[in-house]
């Protein structure tokens, strides 16, 4: 009998159907994969298996008895257990106090817990010490923390939301084979991906969604890797080209370089240099350890690295959010570093910042207010605003990076992330002068269509001259747009690859600190 | 004129209909429901309702005189309430109205008794204003200084700056070297001398007794503009990105902590020229405690009023005479006058607890 | 003749502690929870009030204090319900309830007394510990204190060993650094944010009703002059930790002693400048401090589940 059974499903948001009449089974003892793109809602099904929402029309078992939690303390009384795309671990907190919350007893033991680590750790090779504060941990060393967390409580069930999009290489061999181990004793395991290549290493079965929606679910030993492919993207992969198979990772399919017929301007004069960068965050801890860069005009420079290594601190340096401890940074010969967000404007930066949300834009004004934020009094006339001529422009720039919105009046927040990011980028190339933008983690969250979109702009700006630097944890993404590739561990670079030269295998070592220079 | 189209053709889509109401619905149920519930309170002490409520109405506007002075009352609380809705654009709540109005009194006071008197041509009651909006502006811009620079969270330090307001004043009504009246005089109340007729606010109507001044054409004024800049300048558009995102707003190049002291510097200018006006306009001496309550009233006028100016006329003009009909109340019918702070109390609740109808975010 | 000065200085700036003590206390703990109660000088003057009317009618100061507290943790499960469920603005609400306490106690207060009573109410006898009198200098101020005043410091205790010692102190420290984490830890953020303000509103009742019963043995209109404000601040002052919370309520209980001692000393201070010295330490305080001491991260921010 199966453990967990799903019978017609269904989650709104508002008007918004996340998922429509899922049914599915979770065997005893198998890995399950959950295969789709971003909003293909899969993580909205974790979360209603969890409590963490509650459907709005379907019913769901669990060992035959009905399944209806009302929130993840329910959920984890019945056995199953999750790990967030985020995590739930209390930051300030050490690993022992958050393996305690939640328990039940009056007063902490904090002994119990150390004898039930020590079991996990000679059972899964799960260790870590108990005394250290979650935010001195690494981000696998956290992930680690997360799933003893989860099986403390000896589990049914153990869910995994895109666990390995924050790992390292050899952090991901190391997670699948938990999943296995945790399969073996007979607990299932639903892990969320989109990515093809973790699948056909773990699954025992995979359920592919799309748009809400089941489309189908195979059982691996001989399935197609293709027909998956088509059935995640709902179209075929070929003929959607590079973009795509990039986005979703085909195990074993290095993309050809960009099918820019007219190939690259060849990198002219440096736009941007970096020297010899370092900041030091509030704790002392360096972040950014010495880094030098340089950016030439007509070129897309890609910064890949496992999040974490001070690809954010580089991007809040270059907006002018954060001031470095030392080194300089020279921005067609004017010297940035330190310098005002408005003084390094007007030096002709562009920033598609990595939090979009935070920095980028403001989502309760309107999208004309947002296009125009740093030149409110462009349209002003004593310091009153000339809203019809900001519309008429605004218009224009919204018809120009196809912004789709129903007028400039209607508040940021009601675009999609796609859009929303087209505003952005139609913001910031449409600064005068510009000689370089910055472009970080400029897809993360958008659906294909607009992925496309957003390396069509990227790669159009480098054609006009422009440089980019573009920092991404996606790999692929990277390899499918950049001119170079410089990857970045613990706050240097540690290596370069020219175009044509591009590797995942290299890549990959150097992330993981295997210099290969 | 150019902005007036757009915002006509928007009505006329209806995009904001199904907003407004609710905007408006609250505040109005609020004190309607708050309003009931203080005539329950004046019912179950036993008063006669129907003597409580004439004695409320003759307070407020049983006569010339005391329409004028509940007009008066309303102008102070107007211009605390404007203060409030301009700091709340830059998403700041400033809940030292008390503390600006007094400070705004104080100096209004000293600047009337030693040397305003003699200037020329008005002179002699506008130069205490100023003085009184500069010190009101100085002590909310305080608190702006250290919200910007320390991060202090600016609802702790300006209730703190008014406990720190109020001592002052008293210090100095009973410091002879300060404001304190000579002890020859009759009394020795701490007290400060009155100010010189020429300070005083020119009267609107000297002829039929009405105590309604020119701080009415005032208050008008800053209502306008205070509209203006919040509704339609690029100031208002400034404060109001960097309350609603610092990080996004400085990335855009404004300097987020100027804005932040300035609109606390607004606010408090405001506050403290409410408080002069209090001064010259109707008491005409300063005594420890003449700013006690306004400071609440002015809050709870921003508050209704939803950022709104005319919503802080209307609001400004209810407790003016809701203020005015209660000290009646008290005197004739024997009601504590506490029962209006009672209602405010149960306004402010009710509005806060309604926020989560009213700002309802949108959710994915 | 100076030390007899210093003793009534220190016991008077002890007594006036106390309510600070009480009240901080457990609005530190309210807000590791990530709840910031600004209502906390209304739970207190409601208290003062309730516990004066109580001893009043029943001539025993036990059933005011017991009295004071009901009606507190009631203002303190409103102002929950409000900034919990309701996720209201914790501040305004807060003022709300502070101009209600502050209306509703003077109403009251007239109507029942009289605008002129000034009767003594039933009140706690001193205790006189012999032991605590031997003491130099300092003896006698500690040794004639009320019961309560010895409660409070017990409380903070408890306080203390509640959030280092038990799972409920985990959960509120949880809860208000990282309230998502807590929820997917099956705590549940709600009550455990309820039960915070609740502990909040029975300590603020505890010292209100301290002021009534146990201090001055009488009821005065805003009799609080703002000590919540100040056990607020000293929440911040002392880092959200228990002790430096205690040491900050004895500042602020001792500035405000200063308004005895300088007049008895005939120093030319005026008493004016005393009474603003607490609030102006309170304000030096929040500036120059907060930043260094990291506040709860999620205090007065509302907790809504999401994906």
């Amino acid at each position: 009998m199966a453990l967990l059974e799903l019978s017609g499903l269904t989650k709104r948001f508002g008007a918004f159907i996340a998922l429509d009449d899922i049914s599915l089974l979770i065997e005893r003892g198998e890995v399950h994969c959950l295969l789709g793109e971003n909003g293909a809602g899969k993580s909205t099904l974790c979360n209603l298996v969890f409590g963490v929402h509650r459907p709005d029309g379907g019913t769901m078992t669990l060992g035959g008895e009905p399944f209806d939690p009302r929130g993840p303390a329910e959920a984890l009384q019945r056995g199953v257990v999750m790990v967030h795309q985020h995590f739930s671990l209390v930051p300030t907190m050490s690993v022992a106090e958050n393996l305690m919350l939640g328990r039940a007893s009056a007063v902490l033991k904090p002994q119990d817990i150390m004898v039930r680590m020590e079991q996990l750790a000679a059972e899964y090779g799960l260790e870590i010490d108990p005394e250290a504060r979650i935010d001195e941990l690494s981000v696998g060393e956290r992930q680690r923390v997360e799933i003893i967390k989860c099986l403390l409580g000896d589990p049914q069930l153990l869910v995994l939301d895109e666990p390995t999009a924050v790992l390292q290489p050899d952090e991901i061999d190391a997670l699948l084979a938990i999943c296995r181990q945790v399969a073996l004793r007979g607990k299932s395991v639903i892990l969320v991906t989109h990515k093809l290549g973790e699948i056909s290493r773990v699954a025992d079965r995979t359920t592919v969604l799309r748009q809400g929606r089941i489309i189908e679910t195979v059982a691996m030993d001989g399935a197609d890797i293709r027909s998956l492919v088509r059935s995640m993207v709902g179209r075929d992969v070929q003929s959607a080209g590079s973009v795509l198979a990039a986005a979703v990772d085909v195990e074993g399919k290095t993309p050809a370089k960009p099918s820019d017929a007219a190939g690259p301007v060849s990198p002219g004069e440096a736009v941007l240099q970096i020297s010899d960068l370092v900041y030091r965050d509030p704790h002392g801890v360096p972040r950014l350890d010495g880094l030098s860069l340089t950016v030439g005009t007509g070129e897309i420079v890609g910064i890949a690295g496992v999040e974490g290594n001070g690809q954010t601190e580089l991007g809040l340096i270059l907006a002018g959010l954060a001031s470095p401890s030392a080194g300089a940074i020279v921005v067609g010969g004017t010297p940035v570093a330190g310098c005002t967000p408005q003084e390094i404007t007007d030096a002709g930066v562009g920033i598609v910042p990595e939090d979009r949300h935070a920095v980028a834009c403001i989502r309760e004004l309107s999208v004309a207010e947002n296009l125009f934020l740093g030149a409110i009094g462009k349209f002003s006339r004593f310091g009153l605003l000339d809203k019809s001529a900001r519309r008429k422009a605004a218009e224009a720039m919204m018809r120009d990076f196809d912004v789709r919105a129903s007028s400039p009046d209607v508040s940021m927040a009601s675009l999609s992330g796609g859009n929303q990011q087209k505003a952005v980028l139609a913001r910031e190339l449409s600064l005068d002068p510009l000689v370089f933008l910055l472009a970080a983690q400029p897809t993360r969250g958008l659906d294909v269509g607009a992925i496309e979109a957003v390396y069509n702009r990227i790669r159009a700006a480098r054609d006009d001259g422009l440089g980019v630097l573009l920092i991404s944890s996606e790999l692929e993404e990277l390899m499918a747009v950049s001119d170079r590739i410089a990857v970045i561990y613990r706050g240097k670079l540690v290596g370069e690859l020219a175009a044509g030269s591009f590797s995942r295998e290299a890549i990959g070592a150097m992330m993981s600190g295997h210099a290969h220079v | 004129m150019v902005m007036k189209n757009p915002k006509l053709a928007r009505v006329a889509q209806g995009a904001r209909l199904e907003f407004v109401p609710l905007q408006v619905l609250v505040p109005v149920v609020a004190t309607l429901i708050a309003l009931g519930i203080g005539l329950l309170i004046i019912a179950a002490t036993g008063a006669s309702v129907l003597e409580a409520i004439e004695a409320f109405w003759d307070g407020m506007a049983g006569s010339d005189f005391n329409i004028g002075a509940s007009i008066n009352r309303a102008i102070s609380l107007a211009l605390v309430g404007l203060g409030f809705i301009f700091a709340s654009r830059a998403n700041l709540t400033n809940v030292g109205g008390e503390g600006q109005i007094a400070m705004g009194g104080m100096f209004a006071t000293a600047a009337a008794l030693h040397g305003a008197g003699g200037l020329p041509l008005g002179l002699a009651f506008i130069v205490p204003l100023a003085v009184g909006t500069v010190a009101g502006a100085v002590w909310g811009g305080l608190a702006g200084f250290l919200k910007a620079a320390r991060g202090t969270n600016e609802v702790i330090s300006t209730l703190l700056l008014s406990f720190i307001a109020l001592p002052l004043v008293y210090w100095s009504v009973e410091s002879f070297h300060l404001l304190r009246k000579p002890i020859s005089d009759v009394s020795s109340l701490p007290e400060s001398a009155e100010i010189p007729d020429t300070t005083k606010l020119p009267l609107l109507f000297p002829d039929n007794g009405s105590p309604l001044h020119i701080g009415l054409l005032i208050a008008a004024i800053a209502v306008v503009v205070v509209w203006l800049v919040l509704k339609h300048s690029t100031l208002g558009l400034r404060l109001r990105a960097v309350g609603l995102n610092t990080t996004a707003s400085r990335r855009a190049g404004m300097r987020t902590s100027f804005y932040v002291i300035l609109a606390m510097t607004v606010s408090g200018g405001l506050g403290g020229l409410g408080g002069a006006i209090m001064i010259l306009g109707q008491q005409f001496y300063l005594t420890s405690d003449f700013s006690s309550g306004y400071g609440f009233d002015g809050l709870v006028v921003g508050l209704l009023s939803r950022g709104s100016a005319v919503g802080v006329v209307i609001g400004a003009l209810l407790f003016g005479f809701l203020r005015s009909g209660s000290i009646n109340m008290e005197i004739s019918a024997h009601v504590p006058s506490a029962v209006v702070l009672i209602c405010q109390g149960l306004i402010v609740i009710v509005i806060a607890g309604s926020a989560i109808l009213t700002n309802r975010k949108v959710t994915r | 003749m100076i030390d007899e000065q210093m003793a009534v200085f220190i016991g008077s700036g002890l007594r006036l502690a106390v309510p600070i003590i009480f009240a901080a206390t457990g609005e530190m703990l309210s807000e590791r929870a990530g709840v910031l109660n600004l209502s906390l000088d209304g739970m207190m003057l409601m208290s003062a009030f309730t516990a004066a009317l109580a001893s009043w009618a029943t001539g025993s100061p036990l059933i005011g204090v017991a009295a004071g507290v009901l009606v507190a943790t009631a203002v303190a499960g409103a102002q929950a319900v409000l900034s919990v469920t309701l996720r209201a603005n914790q501040l305004v609400v807060g003022i709300g309830f502070n101009i209600l306490a502050l209306g509703s106690t003077t109403f009251l207060y007239r109507e029942i007394f009289g605008p002129l009573s000034r009767d003594p109410i039933p009140g706690f006898a001193q205790l006189n510990l012999p032991w605590l009198a031997h003491i130099p200098v300092i003896g006698s101020a500690l040794a004639n204190q009320t019961g309560l005043a010895y409660v409070s410091i017990l409380m903070v205790v408890v306080t203390w060993l509640i959030l280092k010692y038990t799972s409920f102190g985990l959960a509120v420290r949880a809860v208000g650094e990282d309230p998502r984490a807590a929820d997917k830890a099956g705590i549940s953020v709600a009550r455990t944010r309820y039960l915070g303000v609740l502990y909040a509103g029975i300590l603020a009742g505890l010292g209100g009703a301290f002021m009534s019963v146990a201090d001055s043995n009488t009821f005065t209109e805003n009799m609080t002059k703002g000590a919540g404000y100040l056990a607020i601040t000293a929440v911040i002052f002392g880092g959200w930790n228990p002790w430096y919370t205690l040491a900050a309520c004895l500042l602020f209980g001792f500035a405000t002693a200063l308004q005895f001692l300088v007049p008895a000393l005939q120093l030319d201070v005026p008493v004016a400048l005393l009474l603003l010295l607490p609030y102006l330490l309170a304000l030096v305080a929040i500036a120059g401090f907060v930043g260094k001491s990291r506040q709860p991260s999620a205090l007065t921010i509302p907790f809504e589940r999401g994906g």
